[in-house]
């Protein structure tokens, strides 16, 4: 239990300084918001005008403060709506309210911004994770049981092509194969029923898959040679135990730890790192809306962003280090 | 270890897999475009009502509020929402909209509006003289974002109302029902051409009295925005207005916009029939459509109404040197400029580009002229030799641009351009925001691409927000150059007054000699868009400030989206999960 409140306690300030960081580095930059909101049109007046509305005219330390402030704080259990002056922008369980403001370019709050597209970001950084699993665990299980036969040499090379092609590539390539040529999957976008959705959802989560998937490839098929290596197996076989019997439950179970490790890091990645796959299948996650924000230099949104997939990062290490606790008593004695 | 045979396999093997896997791939790369999908009725056909039509932007709209534009995608969509009392036809000419007629009285400082009975608003309700000058403050008022305010502040009673020392405008009158005048402090040339521009024009009573971020856009054009109309950052569809004033118009019975489509993505779904009209093309898929035949009847060349040029700041040096700057405007060769995307671009000498009122075909302008560039540099005292390669200015010149954009190709032919007349310069590339706000401060830059876009189809949209010297600021300045010719700025002012075309356009064309001669700007380039549609998209016409004219397109369809490409049937997948794929 000590150990948990300890991780807490080391999760949150983590957060703090990843969320300072970012604001000091957003406001740094040699650019103007203002003038982004105006447009590059705009005379220096109307400019001038959006700062003082956007509150870019205090200064910086005194944004800090405020944004700092209005981040985590007590309200009413009820907010009347977007509409309401003082809350209005505010994201609430009960009396605690959760608050990064409204979008500059769209005047709408951040966290209805963020709830919009937080489920869809999860949803593909999920999928894609069990199908980077799924492809490289199983090649690299192959790779391992057949090493240096041809299945070996197929496994890692096709991971090593997975891995050096960019992603915009192998994105592109499925696009033009399977939507374009076969017509068997949507071009692009999210969708508007449930069906369509998984339908949209296909292609993006297999381009991140086999992106991903080569890591797992190595990881596990040095793993299950070491493993398969060990006098454990050869008395399993001595015992009469089939070769996937032996390889599945037994080599396969001890070398999971690099698994999960990598499964829960990769989760966390894919939330904030999904950038390219989303602006090539359109899908309205995080990744693209940070990537507008950051061109639009829409700093409550950037700063949502970054909130928010700070969270997702730390929260899966903390998950990772839980579960490792579980799978290996050594680490619970320890 | 491996056996001879296993070392020598492996990697044939892998070779092998490879070049399968490329010549797989490789007939895709040059395949040929799919034939235009006809039009199902002959060109006499009367228009026929329905459909829905498929245009995609890699961009995103942020409001749909016109007294609120700050993105280059909102106003085509607004133009359809939002009808106004003049509008633009698809020549640039002002044509009565909601207003049926109107007199200018008072020399020209009162204009006086009649609107027609009956238009109704997309709520049902009629729009009277009592909602434009409701609309007119809301857009104008000092608690609203709208960028262009300023247009409007020749308005009698504007300083107060956009200070919001003031809750109304006394400028504005209603004299009637239907009546509605506006009163000007000084006669001013642009007035109606601002006026048809989208900020002013009249919103629901549901718009209120001062904007707000969670109104559901309401007005009185051709289409309305239905509840769940908009998925924001994904797809925006907007519905016929049964209630629109033309009579039998509009035929479409919708527009869709799918948002943050990526170019190849867009030419997918075109060639697919997903897509009804295409401008957003990648420079190769360009040129494949612009080489077929087939494609040809069904494509446009639009003008942009865009000046693109190279700005220099005439307070740092060299440019501060007129000679140096007349140097650079003789020195570029606008011809090879162009050819960077000869599909896009054509030459020009002149600030004003065609198409926009005040444009000079006879203008002298500036040329591109080499040994004139020489003697240029010459007189401004630093001789260049192009055969030893020595003398020009001593230092290298920081030019800066911005990622990925045009303008970065272009810098790297213009490097090349001006070393042969004795200039450096050094490429520095930013990102767009960075670029823009340093190419708005004072002493940030030197040199780099200047670019600018109408906002209404007139000279002063040009010559007053880059080389008027009262635009000219610290911090956000659209003058660049900071330029600053009193002789310009009266001309500017001038015009501004001057109602007679003619006459005013005699002054532009004064203004334009001047900046050729100055030359804070070396003016090069016109963009022009290439616009591809399908074959039964009929009567579409592009617009020179709404991008499409859409009250009157309409929809004639032969078949379904293209077939017999495919190698599965359509439904494949699609079938198995109870969604349809194709439109």
């Amino acid at each position: 239990m000590k150990r948990v409140l300890r991780r807490l306690a080391w999760a949150v300030f983590v957060m703090w300084a990843t969320v300072s960081v970012a604001f000091l580095v957003n406001n740094a930059l040699p650019s103007d918001p203002a003038r982004m909101v105006a447009g590059q049109q705009a005379p220096p007046a109307a400019v001038e005008k959006i700062r003082k509305q956007l509150g870019l005219d205090q200064p910086l330390r005194v944004q800090y403060v405020l944004f700092l402030r209005r981040l985590v704080h007590l309200g009413p259990s009820s907010i009347a709506g977007p509409s309401d002056p003082e809350h209005g922008s505010c994201a609430n369980l009960g009396a605690l309210h959760v608050d990064l403001g409204r979008s500059y370019q769209q005047q709408r709050p951040v966290t209805t911004i963020l709830a919009e597209r937080a489920p869809r970001t999860l949803l593909l950084a999920f999928t894609a994770a069990i199908v980077q699993a799924l492809i490289g665990v199983t090649a690299g299980v192959i790779a391992a049981v057949k090493k240096r036969k041809t299945a070996d040499r197929v496994a890692v090379g096709l991971s090593l092509l997975g891995v050096s092609a960019p992603t915009f590539v192998i994105g592109l390539l499925l696009q033009w194969v399977f939507a374009f040529k076969l017509r068997l999957f949507p071009i692009d976008g999210y969708g508007d029923t449930t069906a369509e959705h998984a339908a949209s959802l296909v292609l993006p989560a297999v381009t991140l898959g086999v992106f991903g998937a080569a890591y797992y490839t190595r990881i596990v098929r040095d793993e299950m040679i070491g493993e398969l290596a060990h006098d454990y197996v050869r008395t399993a076989r001595a015992k009469g135990l089939g070769k996937a019997a032996v390889v599945v439950r037994h080599a396969l179970r001890n070398a999971t730890m690099p698994i999960v490790t990598i499964f829960g890091l990769e989760v966390g990645t894919l939330v904030g790192g999904a950038i390219i796959t989303e602006s090539v299948f359109r899908w309205p996650g995080i990744g693209s809306l940070s990537v507008n924000a950051m061109l639009d230099r829409d700093g409550p949104v950037i700063m949502g962003c970054v909130v928010v997939t700070s969270a997702v990062v730390v929260l899966s290490t903390l998950a990772v280090d839980l579960a490792y606790a579980i799978l290996d008593p050594r680490v619970r004695r320890g | 270890m491996r056996s001879t045979r296993e070392r020598a396999e492996s990697p044939r093997g892998l070779v092998a897999a490879t070049l399968a896997l490329a010549l797989t791939f490789a007939p895709g790369c040059s395949e040929k475009l799919p034939a235009p999908i006809p039009s199902a009725s002959p060109e006499s056909a009367a228009p026929k009502r329905g459909g829905v039509l498929e245009l995609a932007t890699f961009g995103d709209v942020r409001s749909l509020d016109p007294a609120n534009i700050t993105d280059g995608l909102a106003p085509q969509i607004i133009e359809q929402l939002f009808a106004g009392l003049v509008d633009y036809d698809k020549d640039g000419t002002i044509q009565p909209d909601i207003a049926e007629r109107w007199i200018v009285a008072d020399e020209g400082k009162t204009y006086r509006f009649f609107l027609r009975e009956g238009v109704r608003f997309h709520d049902g309700e009629e729009v009277t003289a009592d909602d434009v000058k409701r609309s007119v403050e809301r857009a104008l008022h000092g608690s609203a974002r709208n960028p262009a305010a300023s247009y409007y502040s020749s308005i009698v009673g504007f300083d107060a109302l956009d200070a919001k020392q003031a809750e109304n405008l006394p400028g504005v009158v209603v004299e009637g029902r239907y009546v509605v005048a506006f009163h000007l402090s000084k006669r001013d040339a642009t007035f109606l051409r601002v006026l048809a521009m989208l900020p002013l024009r009249p919103v629901c009573k549901s718009g209120g009295a001062r904007t707000s971020a969670s109104w559901h856009p309401c007005g009185a054009g051709p289409f309305k925005l239905p509840p769940n109309g908009w998925q924001r950052g994904q797809q925006l569809t907007v519905v016929r207005h049964d209630g629109y004033f033309r009579p039998g118009l509009p035929h479409l019975d919708g527009v869709r916009w799918t948002l943050h489509q990526n170019q190849s993505s867009q030419t997918f779904k075109f060639m697919r029939g997903d897509l009804d009209i295409v401008r957003d093309f990648a420079t190769p898929e360009l040129l494949r459509f612009q080489a077929d035949p087939r494609w040809k009847p069904f494509a446009t060349y639009d003008e942009g109404h865009q000046i693109l040029g190279e700005a220099m700041n005439v307070q740092i040096p060299p440019f501060d040197n007129v000679e140096i700057r007349r140097a650079v405007a003789a020195g570029i060769d606008r011809d090879a400029l162009r050819r960077i995307r000869a599909s896009n671009l054509t030459a020009t000498n002149q600030l004003v580009p065609p198409g926009v009122f005040g444009h000079d075909a006879d203008l002298r302008g500036q040329r591109s002229d080499y040994e004139a560039a020489l003697e240029h540099m010459r007189r401004a005292g630093y001789p260049y030799d192009p055969v030893t390669k020595t003398g020009g200015w001593p230092h290298v010149i920081p030019y800066l641009v911005y990622k990925q954009g045009l303008q970065e190709f272009m810098g790297q032919v213009l490097a090349q351009q001006l070393e042969k007349i004795g200039l450096r310069i050094e490429i520095r590339i930013v990102n767009y925001p960075t670029f823009i706000a340093l190419r708005g401060r004072r002493d940030a830059t030197a040199f780099g691409p200047g670019f600018w876009l109408q906002d209404f189809p007139d000279a002063l949209s040009f010559l007053e927000p880059i080389f008027h010297s009262k635009m000219i600021a610290d911090e956000g300045t659209n003058n660049w150059s900071f330029y600053k010719n009193p002789r310009v700025d009266d001309l500017i002012d001038r015009a501004h007054e001057e109602l007679d075309d003619a006459r005013r356009k005699k002054l532009y064309s004064e203004a334009q000699e001047i900046l050729a001669d100055d030359a804070p700007w070396a003016f090069s380039q016109n963009f022009r868009f290439y616009t591809q549609r399908q074959g039964y998209v009929r009567d579409h016409h592009s617009h020179p400030m709404w991008m499409h004219e859409l009250k009157r397109t309409w929809l004639d369809r032969a078949t379904g989206p293209v077939a017999g490409r495919a190698i599965f049937s359509e439904k494949g997948l699609a079938a198995l999960l109870g969604t349809d794929v194709r439109r």
